[in-house]
């Protein structure tokens, strides 16, 4: 242990008598968007990388209206710089991002949203909801700099109204032409109709019914439905059920099998009459009358999702050392307790329950589920990804959670905690479904046009209360907020499909999947059993530094592979042009000999620090846990 | 199809590269940011959804014996073989028994009714609709029973039950009135456990030639000079050419060059069985080395040797840039000390100044070999999906990986970053002191990451340095519950599979090599791996004998490459692992392999051949373009108008 100390790049701030305030040059400054305020900042501040104690950080902490931001004068190469985020600085977090603050000390304390803390406060500890954490120490900093950060943060981090969020504020200008670019949006009639084109399922028909979200403001306004239903009898229908989700069409096969969703009768009906005759129209609508399949998603809800997430979170975010080796001494069984993977396999094998009805027995399926809204929307969208590979590129994918989750009304805005109170359930549902598109796109890799990077980012950007595709609970919220009236904050809708605005070129190209083959149009075929799924380690443990394997990982395969394929290209280009188009690939093709040679196995996610960081890390030498276990020692030698 | 579905499992199937339709690349295109005429390109026109078909359906493929079945295969296929019930023969490989009318009880399956036949070599069991053969070398069998007698009643209740050091077990049902069984049972008996029947190995009798002589990779001398040694600081020695100061050692090994003969007998008395300090591995700059042995023989008394002490002194000595000597223990504190009273121990550090002693808390054999009967419990036949990952847990067979690759890590960081010498030993110094030099060689010389550098590696620490691996593997012999069983070297293995995983181009052969080694480990084919020492195989003439494993593999070289370690080169040269259990994973591709429903192909490798193939067939389409081109200018310039 007291060799490391001699070598390592340890810089110690304790030794200066007296410290000046920091003066950071313009490129360091925390810089701000427009309609964003500053809540307080403190002067001095150390931040940690918990596990880390060698990688504190002296700089400047600043609380916005938008962010949590940590200017220091240490250096930063933009250019080893992957995925920065426009908006957000290296050591920026969105207050949205932000879920438990804790007052570290002796005695680890949550601070509770709403209170005021009136003691002094030495040491902050913040976790995220992308599992993303990291301590502030105040102990260099001015008399109650601690205190007021702990305050701003309290009150700010957790507000009480949706409009209290930031994009209301956000005056940066916007244009509002790339979103349809990227996604098919499904708010207008239009997309609808177009995807029952598409797909070619016959029988079904559009209808108008929820116009101007007469029917209901839960629901989308316009709903695909049996040919053979007339608008009153929905209209009579939509009542029984909870958020008045009646059964709605959302994908189909031309040889007549669909894709149908709905929630669960109103508690207190007992009389499924309403349900039944719906279902009877859908099994009008298959060519040959087949009665449909009904899968019940009832479990696991949200409750179970959330507890489950909080504990797989615990495992991802150990600050002490101590910690770190005592989840390691059991970390399979944990995992086990934790449940998540067991989660993630209930939701694949009710997805390939319903792909095989629609593929193999050309079945209908109808999807039926509490509010209609929640895992509804996870298996929904698997079971299209498995059937239908559209959805396997980038603009496929991103019209799929266009169609399944914002327009059909994912409760965004209370599923992510984007405000705080009481009656609002938090539930990252959709981090399950992005964990489940996960594992199949580790078992059919070449099916797929986007990456693990790209998943990752789409969770981290979940958070960041500047787009409306995430921010609301249904599409009417939506509307009305643009809607507002004078003197109101008014809201201008930016889209997170438009990439542009939070990423360079070169990191967008990392949201491709190099092994995509885009010939691959057949059914994928997935083992959804516990035992052929893995632990979503970039996404989960990317910000425990000890865990990067330096110049490793798979990141090593991903840059190899995009290589290859710029050599392809390459070879291609020679015969067709005569190698007048080259200059570029060869560009490119450099770029990833070079990047394979100095990334780590956490790339683009690494943390800089970590590439500066002791080749071995002393948490994982010393003293092994296996020697407490009595078990082992007292049968043997 | 039979041999698409065999390579297939061996992510080497045979793409036809025209498959892939131009819109792969319209699609990387867009990622690359290229020049949007890309969409103008046109070349490779196919129907591209066949082609997947063969390459999907492998993913539940086993890899059982590859080469013997595409062998069998092709032999098949050219018709060489007219009847059903005929097994493909290696050289020197003899029937000896056969019976008709079995019933294999696949667990997977289900039962399949044929042939089976047993030779001096293997298990071959022919369905009649030769779908699911089996074909097993009898070396894998640890034991055999009799299941059922004459009063069995119901079908399939009559048979044989095979257990195997593979992870899996084999059931075979037998008609009673055919009289078949016994005559299988025996012959089973004789060849499975040759050595308790007065019989030899099957590798004297195996006869096959191949191009590349195994036998000559390793080359203890030459090995020691591409380390630097003889210089002034280290001296080869063949003080032990007779094998009479330790039996156990191979005949050169390398020592400080002050270091008398007087002081080799000294030290070897001072030393369990005789294994004193000798170099591994020697830093070519730092002149840090690794060096291994056995336990110092302190006993109770806690007894000293000089000669001992000098020794380290001289080891730490010939390394200029520190002054200090790590010595690791590779045992857990309480069986050091538990060793006194047998008359071991360790160093004490009084005696050896400027040592500091480390203990790695690894467990003995007894402790692993129990933790893979509890992982044979939990992978085999069936994994239970609900308790997979608490079982995976109970078993410690991960943590025990991790706690050896955390101790091989540890050597690592002393010799690279702190430029130290370390000296590794544990009781007898030829299982966990093998797992622990060779694996952190393996980290330090990016030479063992070669395919023939590891297989020196495997040469040099383990066969050569007498880790018992007759003993340990319990070839030839009957003794199925011999304590002195135990699955080292297999761990050995799995910790080079997880280094390879955490870093996927930094070795040049593949998943498929590590898998072969083992299998190989109980075939017997073999020289490789027979008896216990050097000194025993120089007796029996191996090397005139028997055939090296190594000459197998060289000669199937493509077999075994990693299409990615070319990427590699500019790399660093040490690898460091994450010794976390966060990050080691159960090897299913070997411990799961036996169950269609795993998931053991890497669907990322497969796609990367792929697109290998592709660039290949591109390459040579443009060359072929090019000169088609030039010829026809050179024509248009000959040609009069």
């Amino acid at each position: 242990m007291n060799d490391k100390r001699d070598n390592s790049s340890f810089k110690s701030y304790l030794d200066e008598p007296v410290l000046e305030n920091i003066t950071l040059d313009d490129s360091q400054k925390t810089k701000f968007l427009d309609g964003e305020t500053v809540v307080t900042h403190a002067q001095k501040v150390l931040m940690y990388t918990p596990l880390n104690e060698d990688s504190q950080i002296l700089g400047v902490l600043t609380i916005t209206t938008f962010k949590l931001s940590f200017a220091s004068a240490d250096e930063n190469d933009p250019a080893n710089c992957y995925q920065q985020n426009f908006l957000l600085g290296v050591n920026d977090v969105c207050l949205s991002l932000i879920d438990c603050i804790y007052l570290n000390g002796d005695k680890k304390k949550k601070l509770v949203p709403g209170q005021n803390i009136s003691g002094k406060v030495k040491e902050l500890l913040i976790v995220c909801k992308n599992m993303k954490y990291f301590e502030f120490s105040f102990k260099l900093s001015d008399k109650d700099s601690g205190k007021n950060i702990a305050n701003a943060l309290l009150h700010h981090v957790y507000p009480k109204r949706h409009q209290l969020l930031f994009a209301y504020d956000c005056k940066e200008p916007h244009e509002e032409t790339a979103a349809f670019k990227e996604a098919r949006l499904f708010q207008l009639k239009n997309d609808w109709e177009k995807e029952l084109q598409r797909t070619n399922c016959p029988n079904w028909r559009l209808s108008m019914v929820n116009h101007n979200f007469h029917t209901s403001p839960l629901l989308i306004e316009s709903l695909i439905v049996p040919q053979s239903v007339t608008d009153q009898i929905i209209e009579k229908s939509v009542e029984k059920f909870r958020n008045r989700f009646c059964p709605i069409w959302v994908w189909g096969i031309y040889r007549g099998a669909a894709l149908v969703r709905m929630a669960d009768l109103l508690p207190g009906i007992n009389d499924r009459t309403e349900e039944n005759k719906l279902l009877e129209h859908i099994r009008k609508s298959h060519p040959e009358k087949r009665p449909p399949h009904i899968i019940d998603l009832s479990s696991p809800s949200p409750k179970e999702i959330q507890s489950s997430y909080l504990k797989l979170r615990d495992l991802c975010t150990p600050d002490t050392p101590s910690k770190f080796k005592h989840q390691d001494f059991k970390f399979y069984a944990s995992l086990d307790s934790t449940k998540w993977l067991s989660h993630v396999a209930t939701c694949l094998s009710k997805a390939v329950e319903a792909a095989t009805h629609i593929e193999s027995e050309n079945c209908t399926v109808v999807l039926q589920e509490g509010n209609g809204q929640d895992l509804n929307c996870v298996v929904s969208s698997l079971t299209q990804i498995i059937l239908d590979p559209f959805f396997r590129t980038k603009y496929g994918f991103q019209s799929l959670i266009q169609k399944e989750w914002i327009v059909l009304g994912h409760p965004f805005a209370n599923r992510l905690g984007h405000i705080l109170s009481k009656d609002i359930e938090q539930s990252p549902i959709f981090l399950l479904f992005l964990d489940c598109v996960w594992q199949l796109l580790q078992q059919n890799p070449k099916a797929f046009q986007i990456s693990e990077t790209y998943l990752t980012t789409l969770w981290d950007s979940a958070h960041i209360s500047l787009f409306d595709t995430f921010l609301f609970n249904c599409q009417h919220q939506r509307l009305m907020a643009t809607m507002a009236p004078k003197n109101c904050p008014q809201l201008i809708l930016r889209s997170v499909w438009d990439w542009r605005e939070q990423f360079c070129e070169r990191d967008i190209a990392l949201f491709c999947n190099p092994l995509y083959d885009d010939s691959f149009k057949k059914t994928l075929t997935i083992s959804p059993k516990l035992y052929n799924l893995d632990v979503w380690r970039q996404c989960y443990f990317r910000w425990i530094s000890n865990l990067e394997i330096r110049r490793g990982g798979t990141p090593q395969v991903d840059l190899f592979t995009r290589y290859l394929v710029s050599e392809i290209l390459h070879i291609q280009y020679n015969s067709e042009f005569n190698g007048k188009l080259t200059g570029r690939i060869n560009k490119n093709k450099e770029e990833y000999l070079d990047l394979i040679q100095k990334v780590n196995s956490f790339f683009p996610f690494s943390h800089n620090n970590a590439l500066v960081n002791d080749p071995v890390n002393n948490v994982l030498l010393t003293g092994d846990t296996l020697d407490s276990q009595s078990i082992l020692n007292l049968n043997n030698d | 199809m039979g041999i698409i579905h065999v390579l297939g499992s061996l992510e080497l199937l045979d793409m036809d590269p025209n498959h892939f339709s131009k819109d792969v690349y319209r699609s990387e295109t867009k990622s690359l940011n290229l020049n949007k005429g890309a969409d103008s390109t046109s070349w490779g026109k196919t129907s591209p959804s066949k082609s997947y078909c063969s390459s999907s359906s492998t993913s539940t493929e086993n890899v059982v014996s590859t080469l013997e079945r595409k062998k069998a295969q092709t032999s098949k296929d050219t018709a060489t073989l007219n009847r059903s019930d005929d097994c493909p023969l290696l050289p020197g490989e003899i029937r000896q028994g056969c019976a008709r009318d079995v019933t294999y009880l696949c667990p997977y399956q289900g039962p399949a009714r044929g042939v089976l036949t047993v030779t001096n070599y293997k298990l071959y069991f022919r369905p009649s609709d030769s779908s699911n053969i089996i074909d097993v070398p009898l070396g894998v069998i640890s034991r055999i029973e009799k299941v059922g007698g004459a009063s069995s009643r119901g079908e399939n209740a009559y048979g044989i039950e095979i257990f195997c050091k593979d992870m899996r077990n084999l059931r075979f049902a037998h008609k009673q009135e055919n009289h078949s069984r016994r005559n299988v049972f025996e012959k089973l008996q004789m060849y499975a456990f040759p050595l308790s029947h007065k019989l030899r190995f099957f590798a004297f009798d195996y006869s096959e030639a191949f191009p590349d002589n195994g036998w000559a990779v390793y080359e203890p001398i030459a090995e020691l000079k591409r380390m630097g040694v003889n210089n002034d600081m280290w001296k080869i020695t063949k003080i032990n050419e007779r094998y009479e100061i330790c039996d156990s050692y191979p005949a050169v090994w390398a020592v400080p060059a002050q270091v008398t003969d007087d002081d080799i007998r000294a030290v070897s008395n001072f030393r369990s069985r005789a294994r004193l300090p000798v170099l591994s591995w020697i830093h070519t700059e730092s002149q840090a080395t690794i060096t291994r042995c056995s336990q110092p023989l302190v006993g109770v008394s806690g007894k000293r040797c000089r000669e001992d002490e000098h020794y380290i002194q001289l080891i730490m000595d010939a390394n200029a840039q520190s002054h200090k000597m790590i010595i690791m223990d590779a045992r857990p504190t309480a069986n050091a000390i538990a060793n006194k009273a047998k008359g071991g121990g360790y160093e004490s550090e009084d005696a050896y100044q400027n040592a500091e002693l480390v203990f790695l808390d690894i467990h003995n054999i007894h402790v692993m070999r129990e933790s893979l009967r509890k992982l044979k419990e939990i992978c085999y036949p069936n994994i239970d999906e609900t308790k997979y990952l608490s079982g995976i847990e109970s078993t410690y067979w991960l943590k025990h990986i991790k706690s050896i690759l955390a101790g091989a890590v540890r050597i690592v960081d002393k010799v690279e970053n702190h430029k130290t010498s370390v000296l590794v030993h544990c009781s007898d110094g030829w299982d966990r002191t093998a797992q622990l030099t060779a694996l952190s060689m393996l980290m330090l010389d990016p030479y063992y990451r070669t395919v023939k550098g590891f297989e020196v590696l495997i040469e040099k620490e383990w066969a050569s340095f007498g880790h018992k691996f007759q003993q340990r593997v319990g070839l030839g012999d009957d003794y199925h519950s011999d304590a002195d069983r135990s699955p080292i070297f297999l761990q050995f293995i799995d910790c080079v599979w997880q280094i390879t995983r955490q870093f996927p181009n930094a070795f040049e052969f593949n998943e498929h090599f590590l898998i072969t080694i083992l299998d190989h480990l109980y075939s017997c084919r073999f020289g490789t791996y027979l008896f216990n020492s050097e000194r025993e195989r120089v007796a029996e003439k191996l090397k005139e004998n028997t055939v090296s494993l190594w000459s197998y593999t060289n000669s199937n070289l493509e077999l075994y490459r990693n299409p990615l370690y070319w990427a590699n080169t500019k790399q660093e040269k040490v690898l460091v692992p994450i010794a976390s259990i966060r990050h080691i994973r159960l090897w299913k591709a070997y411990y799961c392999r036996w169950n269609p429903s795993m998931r053991t192909q890497d669907p990322v490798y497969q796609r990367i051949r792929e697109l290998l193939k592709l660039k290949e067939q591109l390459h040579n389409n443009s060359q072929e373009c090019r000169k088609e081109q030039q010829q026809r200018m050179s024509r248009s310039t000959v040609s009069p108008t």
